[in-house]
C-alpha cells in the first residue's frame, strides 16, 4: 500500500461519517419497525390492563384459572350470565307472568260472564257411561294433587316477596318461603311419577285426527254450536300434549335445579330456571282453564273424573262421536266399575 | 358517611392466601365455605396475574334484587348485609352474583343447604353489634370496633385495600402514577357502576394509552 | 312458647296416651281370649303363627296380580315411613335426647329424600284410591280418611320444617304427631302392631286344622 493521499483520507472520513449516521438512523428506526408493522398489518401491542380485563369478563376463550377454593364456579372472576339472568327473572319472568296468569284469570271471569255454565242442553238422561277407569282417574288426581302442591309452592316463591311480604313482614313471609321451598324441593321429584302415569294412562285416544281440526275451526263449541269430538277433543288432546312437553321440560330442568351436587354450574342452573320458569307459567295458565272448564265451568264433566261416568246426554253433546262408538258396542249403561260393590244399582253415582 | 369498598390490585397480588386464612380464621367460617377467595390467572405463564375476590358490597347489588324473601340490606356505610333468619338457602343470589360471593354451607342435620352465608366486609349482621349471636352467625363485626376488615388489614403486599371508597382510590391513584403503568383495580366497574372512580381516575378496566 | 309447650306438656301428655292406650287396646284383645279349640290339632299351631305372620308380607300367589298395585304403593309408603320416622337425623336427635338416651346413625340426606318421595307417593297413591276405587270407596270409613290424612300432615309439616330454621314450623309438626299419637290407639293406625295377633291366629288356626295359609 502507498502511501496514502489526503484525497482519500477524506473518503475514509467521510464514508466513516455516513455509516455513523446510518447507525445512527438505524438506532432511532428500527424500534420504530414493529409499529410499522403493527400499523400496516394490524398486529395488536399487547396491552396487561386491557388482556387481563377481557379475561377476567371471560369474553373470549376462558383463561387458565386456579384457585385454591374448591367448589362449583370458584375459577370464574366475574358471571357476566347473572346479570341477564336477573334481568329475565326480575324484569321478565315475574312482571311478564303475572300479567299472563292474571289475564287467564280475568280472561276466565269474562268467559263464565258472557257464556255462563254450560248445560246439559236436554237435561240429564239418567243413563250413565263409563268414561274413565279407576286407575285413568288415579292418575288424573295424583297430577292434580301433586301439581297443585308444587305450583302454589312454586308461587308462593316466585311472587311472595311483591304479594305476600306486605301481608306478612318480612319474618312471617320467611317460615311461608322456607317451608315451600322445602316442599317443593321434596314433592318435585314425585312429579316425574305423575307425569309417567298420565302418559301411561290416557295417551290411547290422544292422537290426532281430521275431526279435531274441525273441532278446533268451530272453536271447539265454547262459543256456542257443536263440534264433534271422539273421546277426546282438540282441546284436551293438547292439553294432554302439553302436560307431556310441560312436564318433561319441568321433570328435567327441575331435576338440575332440586340437586346441585353434581359440579352444574351457573350457566345450567341459569338455563335451567330458564325452561323451567316459562313451563311452570305456561302450565299453570293452561291448569286455570282445564280446571274451570272441568267443573265450574260445564255441567256433568267433574263426574267423569270422580266417578269415572258420565250421562248420556253429556256424551252425546261433547263427544258425540265416542258416544256413538260406545252405543254401537253396546256399554252404554252399563258401567263395569259400578257393579263390583253391591249388586242393587248405585242410585247416589248418578247424581254426580 | 364512607363509603366502604374493595379493591384488590392485581400488579401488587402474590397469591398467598393469606386473606383467605385471615378471614376464615377471623369469623370462623363453618366448613366448605370460603367468603374469600384468590382466583390466578395464566398460572406459571406471561402475564400470571391473582386476584383476591369476595363479596364487593355492589351499589346495586344483584343478591339483593333477585332474592325470593328479601333479606339483603345496605348500611349507611354502603356495605351490602343480609339477615340469616330470614334467608331460605334458595341460591338465586349466588346464581345472580358477578363475583361468586354467596356461599352456602351443608348445614342442618339433613346436610340440606343451610342460610345464605358471604363476606359481610367485617360488618356484623343484624343482630346488636359485638353479640355472641351475630358473631355465631356472621363473624366478628370490626367495623362497630372501627376496624376495617382483616383481610385487606393483613395483606402482605397491600394488593388488597379495604375502606371508604375515596381514600382507597385515592392511595390506588397514587400507587399507579408512580407505577407508571396503568392496570385495573378490577371488578369496580361492576360492582359500583360505569361512572365514578373508573372514569375520573382512568384506573378501570378500559386499556391505558398505548401511546404511552 | 309454641314449641316449649308442644314439645313439653303436650308431648308428654300424648306420649302416655300413645302408650296407655296401646297397651289397654293389646291387653283388651288378649283378654277377649281364644275360643278353646276341642279338635285334635293336626299340626302345631304355634309354628303356624310365626310361619303366616312372616309369609303374609307377600300376598298369595293367586292374588299377586290383582293386590300388585296395594303391594308396590303400600311398600314404598310403609318402608319409607319408617326410614322417615327412624333414620331422619332430627328424628335420630329427637330420640337420642328425649326418649331413649342414645342415638344411632341417621340416614344421609339423598336416603332420607328417597324415602320420603317413596312414602309421600305411596301415600297419595293408596289415599286416592280409596276414595276413588267404588269398592274401597264404600268399605273406608271415616277413621280411615282421618287416619291417613293425620299421617299425610305430619308428614307434610314434617318435610316444611325441613330447613330446621323456624321453631314454628318444628312446633307445628310437633303438634300433629301429639294429634297422631293420641289418635293412634283408637284407630286402625293400631294395625301397626295388631298385624301380629290377627295374622297369628289366622294362622294357628289354620296350622291346627292342618291347612296350608
Amino acid at each position: 500500500m502507498g502511501k496514502k493521499s489526503p484525497e482519500a483520507a477524506g473518503r475514509r472520513r467521510r464514508m466513516m461519517y455516513r455509516a455513523l449516521a446510518l447507525m445512527l438512523a438505524a438506532v432511532l428506526l428500527l424500534p420504530l419497525v414493529p409499529y410499522a408493522v403493527a400499523y400496516v398489518g394490524g398486529i395488536t401491542n399487547p396491552n396487561p390492563g386491557a388482556d387481563l380485563w377481557r379475561q377476567v369478563r371471560q369474553r373470549e376463550t376462558p383463561p387458565e384459572v386456579r384457585t385454591q377454593v374448591r367448589g362449583v364456579d370458584t375459577g370464574v372472576l366475574i358471571n357476566a350470565r347473572g346479570e341477564s339472568w336477573r334481568q329475565f327473572r326480575m324484569e321478565q319472568l315475574i312482571p311478564w307472568s303475572g300479567w299472563f296468569l292474571g289475564g287467564m284469570l280475568v280472561a276466565i271471569a269474562l268467559f263464565y260472564l258472557l257464556r255462563g255454565r254450560i248445560r246439559i242442553d236436554k237435561g240429564r238422561s239418567g243413563i250413565l257411561v263409563q268414561r274413565f277407569t279407576v286407575n285413568q282417574r288415579l292418575a288424573h288426581w295424583f297430577m292434580a294433587v301433586v301439581f297443585t302442591i308444587l305450583g302454589l309452592t312454586g308461587l308462593v316463591l316466585l311472587y311472595g316477596r311483591f304479594v305476600l311480604i306486605p301481608l306478612l313482614g318480612p319474618e312471617g313471609f320467611s317460615v311461608t318461603a322456607a317451608a315451600c321451598k322445602e316442599i317443593h324441593n321434596l314433592f318435585g321429584p314425585i312429579f316425574p311419577l305423575a307425569v309417567l302415569l298420565i302418559l301411561f294412562y290416557f295417551v290411547r285416544g290422544n292422537g290426532f285426527r281430521g275431526v279435531d281440526f274441525k273441532w278446533l275451526a268451530k272453536g271447539g263449541g265454547l262459543l256456542g254450536g257443536h263440534a264433534s269430538a271422539g273421546h277426546f277433543n282438540m282441546g284436551q288432546k293438547l292439553w294432554f300434549w302439553g302436560t307431556l312437553l310441560f312436564g318433561l321440560s319441568l321433570v328435567v330442568s327441575g331435576l338440575i335445579l332440586d340437586f346441585p351436587v353434581f359440579g352444574q354450574g351457573r350457566p345450567v342452573m341459569e338455563w335451567a330456571h330458564f325452561s323451567h320458569g316459562i313451563a311452570a307459567v305456561l302450565f299453570i295458565g293452561g291448569a286455570f282453564a282445564h280446571s274451570y272448564i272441568g267443573t265450574l265451568g260445564m255441567e256433568g264433566a267433574l263426574e267423569a273424573m270422580t266417578h269415572g261416568t258420565v250421562d248420556a246426554n253429556w256424551a252425546k253433546e261433547h263427544h258425540d262421536l265416542w258416544y256413538a262408538q260406545m252405543e254401537a258396542e253396546g256399554k252404554v249403561g252399563a258401567v263395569p266399575g259400578q257393579e263390583a260393590p253391591a249388586s242393587s244399582g248405585s242410585p247416589e253415582t248418578a247424581g254426580g | 358517611m364512607a363509603r366502604m369498598k374493595f379493591l384488590c390490585d392485581a400488579e401488587r397480588c402474590i397469591e398467598c392466601n393469606g386473606c383467605v386464612t385471615a378471614c376464615k380464621n377471623e369469623h370462623e367460617v363453618p366448613w366448605g365455605v370460603n367468603r374469600r377467595r384468590v382466583v390466578t390467572i395464566n398460572d406459571g405463564e406471561p402475564g400470571e396475574r391473582s386476584m383476591s375476590v369476595a363479596c364487593m358490597h355492589c351499589s346495586d347489588a344483584p343478591c339483593a334484587a333477585v332474592c325470593p324473601v328479601d333479606c339483603f340490606y345496605t348500611t349507611e356505610d354502603g356495605v351490602v348485609l343480609h339477615d340469616k333468619d330470614i334467608c331460605i338457602g334458595c341460591g338465586y343470589c349466588f346464581y345472580a352474583c358477578p363475583f361468586g360471593a354467596p356461599q352456602f354451607p351443608t348445614a342442618g342435620a339433613y346436610g340440606s343447604r343451610g342460610a345464605m352465608d358471604k363476606c359481610t366486609f367485617c360488618g356484623g349482621g343484624p343482630e346488636p353489634d359485638g353479640s355472641a349471636e351475630e358473631f355465631k352467625k356472621y363473624g366478628r363485626n370490626r367495623l362497630s370496633e372501627g376496624r376495617l376488615p382483616l383481610c385487606a388489614e393483613m395483606c402482605s403486599t397491600k394488593a388488597l385495600l379495604a375502606g371508604d371508597g375515596d381514600k382507597v382510590s385515592d392511595i390506588f391513584r397514587e400507587r399507579v402514577t408512580y407505577r407508571g403503568i396503568g392496570t385495573l383495580a378490577w371488578g369496580w366497574g361492576v360492582a359500583y357502576g360505569k361512572g365514578g372512580v373508573r372514569q375520573s381516575s382512568g384506573l378501570g378496566g378500559k386499556a391505558s394509552s398505548t401511546k404511552e | 312458647m309454641f314449641l316449649d309447650f308442644v314439645e313439653g306438656p303436650l308431648w308428654y301428655a300424648a306420649a302416655a296416651v300413645f302408650l296407655v292406650g296401646v297397651a289397654w287396646r293389646l291387653a283388651a284383645i288378649a283378654r277377649a281370649g281364644l275360643k278353646e279349640d276341642l279338635s285334635v290339632p293336626r299340626t302345631a299351631g304355634a309354628p303356624g303363627a310365626v310361619a303366616t305372620v312372616f309369609r303374609r308380607f307377600l300376598p298369595h300367589r293367586e292374588f299377586m296380580r290383582p293386590a300388585a298395585f296395594q303391594m308396590v304403593a303400600g311398600y314404598a309408603f310403609h318402608i319409607g315411613l319408617f326410614v322417615l320416622v327412624l333414620f331422619a337425623a332430627p328424628h335420630v336427635e329427637f330420640i337420642e335426647q328425649r326418649i331413649l338416651g342414645f342415638g344411632w346413625t341417621p340416614a344421609p340426606h339423598w336416603v332420607f329424600l328417597l324415602a320420603a318421595n317413596f312414602a309421600f307417593a305411596g301415600l297419595l297413591l293408596l289415599w286416592l284410591r280409596r276414595m276413588l276405587d267404588p269398592v274401597l270407596r264404600r268399605i273406608s270409613t271415616l277413621d280411615d280418611h282421618i287416619g291417613t290424612g293425620l299421617t299425610f300432615v305430619v308428614m307434610f309439616t314434617g318435610c316444611m320444617a325441613l330447613f330446621e330454621s323456624h321453631d314454628f314450623l318444628r312446633a307445628l309438626h310437633m303438634l300433629f304427631v301429639d294429634l297422631l299419637l293420641i289418635y293412634f290407639p283408637f284407630s286402625r293406625l293400631m294395625h301397626a302392631f295388631t298385624f301380629i295377633l290377627s295374622r297369628g291366629f289366622t294362622g294357628a288356626t289354620m296350622a291346627r286344622k292342618g291347612v296350608s295359609a
